[in-house]
């Protein structure tokens, strides 16, 4: 037995435990259109991939992640198996994540772990690429992190991903100011979400949920109008300087035409706040 | 002991030189056999432990703090009735004895005696010199003093206060103990006076021979000397002088336990008052015997330890342990049926000696705080309570006192908790550490006694105290993690539960996993896998040694390594050594690592 066979069959077998039963071994998913490479060819970035030389293995790391071969995927799912320092992790996670296929949670759950930080957000960051309920539940606990840029990595991770499951934490760090989670909340809410959000004026720093709601009136997707408009409403309420800020970069960043009942209602604030009440 | 000998000898010989008449003098008849038996006969004693009143019902005299430090106030109780009998004012400044139909104490610099029944005044007598202490029996009163370099022995009738007789020693007399018609009185440290109350004459004297005499304690029926070392049962017997022929008796007094006695120090002026002193105590009774050494009542005896009163066994085991709610016991006596207390706030409480269970509660009815007592409450056995031995309950909270005094008495409370069987004492443990004021001494104590314990009941407990992670939400850390770790550890090789085994796996895999984890933790969490795992943690730790292996930080951890190694290549099978064998050839293992892997598999 190889060394990788061996390596690969502990982490195997881990992420069998781990997993429970149903799990299914890694699939070779990688898309075939447009290969530059053969597999044949890997074999150079592959070998430099174990190298002691961390700047190599880096460098290798990042060449593997723009082949879409399986072999490639291989390659940087066996190294990360084997256990990867820093320098070689990150680059190694991000490019595995380009071209992503279930088994690859596992992998990136083990280094959401990590006693190094930029291990785990590397990894959180990672894992907001896999519709998987580990890697959502791994991106949850990422949220309690102690490393404020860990926490940060995981509230990007779950605004990209769209992680439903991560709203709660998140609108408990929103109490905290924790800007990350203001941004990620934005970016996942719905009109539903929105209320909630707005439900918490009064238990969460002013500032912080000016900018919550700020950025989930200018998503482009976030609608319909009725409910940009409660937005407006909501933010009016609230006396930090932000929001008037927010509603003013609204305004500009919304055509004046077709009227928009929420700009109307955006400028009569703002009018209200800087006008001094004319 | 030589050197005060000398000194003495040199005094006595200066006042003989100048015609004094000395009754306490060096040479004199001692340890004779025949007049120690008469001695013994003529005094009149009770058949059973009676209290010495005339009405012999149980009584305590307490005195309790006033406005200023001459103004206290003597609290004379029934402990039968449960009512206050008498309060009255006075300067007191010793402790008060207790006689017939009086009670004796030096208030300001004289000695007065008060009626027992309604606490007023009966004689006052000055004392003419220095008071060392005072005793009474039924009838009288007895005083020593110091008057220059002479000491004084004065007898007076407990009825009018008339001085009935009056001896001089000279050489340091100790304070006195009396009971049924004879005065004990201690000379010079090696001597045993016994005098005739009604006379003033020596009956006889004892003298320690290998053991000097400083402690008293007197009760209805057994009059007990000794010192620190141990004490003598008055008997026929003590005319030998010396321990091994003699009535005498040591117990296991725990070091924590630190300055406890057999009783007070009858040279020490200080003690002849309500001191500290009294709250550090050994609790016993004798039964007699012909011969072998003392043979103590119950096969134990009780230690009051400020708020705590702690039974033992004859082996210095733990019987059972109660402890005061939030005030300290005052005062203490063993009565032959029950141990009673008094505390600062003026609770009375009586404990069954052997097991430790609640006879009786009473209290005084005082709202200031009481200084000392005398209990006159020989023979008392209440029944009118029945509260179960709550030791386990009492060795926590002797734990997790905050007072710092007794830090070393918490030690012991752990060890003898760590003693006790079952999960509930385990959870108590984990308590004591999870508790940011606890000492670390007494963590340290409890981490060795959680390792000792190798109680299997106990894993679930441990277990649970594993649920708790590092949460910034949350504001939480994990408690103790490396010393339940290392706990669980000492459970390795016992019969466990495979459910609770797997529980505890997860538990700690959670933690292996973790990022907050710090190495020294670590090192704990890989050790208790690898006790209890029985193969099922191969997995995890595997995979654990992959991700660090070329970790600066934890990979290059020497004693991460040596549990990792230890773990894989100890515990595991062929997969495990070749696994370790492929990290040891990786050029980005960190190279201790690789030398320990080597080391441990050696060269094949």
């Amino acid at each position: 037995m190889t060394a990788r066979n061996v390596y690969r069959a502990v982490v195997i077998s881990v992420s069998l435990w781990a997993v429970g039963a149903a799990a299914q071994p890694a699939k070779k998913t990688a898309p075939a259109k447009g290969a530059p490479k053969k597999p044949a060819d890997l074999a150079p970035e592959i070998a430099e991939l174990a190298s002691p030389d961390a700047a190599v293995a880096a460098r290798a790391a990042e060449m593997l992640g723009t082949y879409e071969l399986p072999a490639a995927h291989d390659a940087l799912l066996d190294a990360l198996a084997l256990g990867l320092t820093p320098p070689v992790a990150v680059p190694a996670m991000t490019a595995l994540a380009a071209h992503p296929a279930p088994s690859d949670v596992i992998a990136l759950k083990r280094y959401a772990g990590h006693h190094n930080p930029s291990m785990r957000s590397a990894a959180l960051t990672a894992l907001a690429t896999y519709p998987d309920p580990v890697a959502r539940a791994a991106i949850v606990v990422g949220l309690r992190d102690s490393v404020g840029a860990v926490r940060t990595a995981a509230a990007t991770a779950a605004g990209k991903g769209r992680v439903r499951d991560a709203v709660d934490t998140m609108l408990l760090l929103l109490a905290k100011g924790e800007e990350s989670s203001a941004r990620a909340l934005a970016q996942l809410a719905d009109p539903d979400l929105a209320r909630k959000i707005d439900d918490h004026y009064g238990k969460v720093p002013d500032a912080s949920l000016a900018l919550c709601l700020g950025l989930l009136l200018k998503r482009s997707d976030f609608g319909p109008d009725p409910a940009r408009v409660e937005i407006v409403r909501a933010m009016a309420k609230i006396q930090d300087p932000a929001a008037v800020t927010q509603l003013a970069e609204y305004i500009t960043a919304t055509p004046k035409h077709p009227p928009r009942p929420s700009r109307q209602e955006a400028e009569l604030v703002v009018d209200a706040r800087l006008g001094g009440g004319k | 002991m030589t050197r005060s000998i000398g000194v003495a000898v040199a005094v006595v010989l200066a006042l003989a030189a100048c015609g004094g008449k000395a009754v306490f003098r060096l040479s004199s008849d001692e340890n004779n056999s025949y007049e120690l038996g008469r001695s013994l006969a003529r005094r009149q004693l009770p058949d059973a432990p009676t209290p010495i009143n005339e009405t012999r019902q149980p009584r305590l005299f307490a005195l309790t703090a006033g406005a200023s430090p001459t103004a206290k106030t003597i609290v004379a109780y029934d402990l039968g009735s449960g009512n206050v009998l008498w309060k009255a004012d006075a300067d007191v400044q010793s402790r008060i004895s207790v006689g017939g139909d009086f009670v004796v104490a030096l208030e300001g610099k004289q000695l007065v005696a008060r009626d027992q029944t309604r606490g007023q005044p009966r004689w006052r007598v000055a004392v003419p010199g220095k008071f060392v202490g005072a005793a009474a029996d039924r009838d009288r009163a007895y005083l020593v003093y110091q008057d220059g370099s002479t000491w004084w022995l004065v007898g007076y009738d407990g009825g009018s206060g008339n001085e009935l007789w009056k001896a001089d020693a000279a050489g340091e007399l100790g304070g006195p103990s009396a009971h049924g018609g004879v005065v004990y009185v201690p000379f010079l440290r090696q001597w045993l006076s016994i005098v005739d109350g009604k006379s003033g004459a020596q009956l006889t004297r004892l003298r320690g021979l290998d053991q000097e005499i400083s402690t008293l304690r007197v009760t209805s029926q057994t009059a007990y000397y000794g010192s620190k070392q141990g004490m003598f049962q008055l008997d026929a017997r003590s005319a030998s002088g010396r321990r091994a022929d003699a009535t005498y008796g040591q117990v296991k007094i725990p070091p924590q336990l630190e300055g406890t006695t057999y009783g007070r120090g009858v040279y020490d002026p200080v003690q002849q008052g309500y001191t500290a002193a009294e709250r550090k105590r050994v609790l016993w009774t004798s039964t007699p015997v012909e011969s072998g050494p003392m043979k103590l009542g119950g096969d134990g005896y009780v230690i009051h330890y400020f708020r705590f009163l702690l039974g033992f066994g004859l082996d210095g085991g733990l019987r059972w342990a109660y402890s005061q709610p939030r005030v300290e016991l005052v005062a203490s006596e063993h009565t032959g049926h029950v141990i009673v207390g008094l505390s600062t706030s003026g609770d009375i409480v009586a404990i069954e000696p052997q097991t430790g269970a609640v006879r009786a509660r009473k209290s005084l009815g005082t709202t200031a705080p009481v200084l000392g007592a005398t209990f006159d409450a020989e023979g008392w056995s209440p029944s009118s309570q029945s509260e179960p031995t709550e030791t386990v309950a009492a060795l926590v909270a002797i734990a997790r006192d905050r007072d710092a005094r007794f830090d070393r008495v918490k030690e012991l409370a752990v060890q003898a908790l760590a003693k006790l069987p079952g999960p509930e004492v385990t959870s108590q443990l984990l308590a004591v550490l999870a508790d940011n004021r606890a000492p670390q001494k007494l963590k340290d104590t409890v981490v060795e006694l959680l390792v000792e314990r190798r109680d299997p009941g106990s894993l679930p407990v441990l277990t649970q105290q594993l649920s708790v992670h590092t949460d910034y939400l949350a504001q939480t850390e994990p408690e103790a993690l490396g010393p339940v770790a290392k706990a669980i550890a000492g459970l390795g090789g016992l019969a466990l539960d495979g459910k609770h085994v797997a529980a505890a796996l997860e538990a700690l895999q959670g933690h292996l996993d973790a990022p907050s984890t710090a190495p020294p933790d670590l090192v704990q969490v890989i050790g208790a896998m690898a006790a209890i795992g029985k193969g099922a943690e191969r997995l995890a730790l595997g995979s654990h040694l992959l991700l660090y292996h070329s970790d600066d930080d934890i990979g290059g951890d020497a004693s991460w390594q040596k549990a990792i190694v230890i773990a894989l290549a100890k515990q595991g099978g062929p997969g495990e050594r070749e696994l370790l064998r492929q990290v040891a050839a990786d050029p980005r293992t960190k190279p201790t690592l690789a030398t320990t892997i080597r080391d441990l598999l050696g060269p094949d």
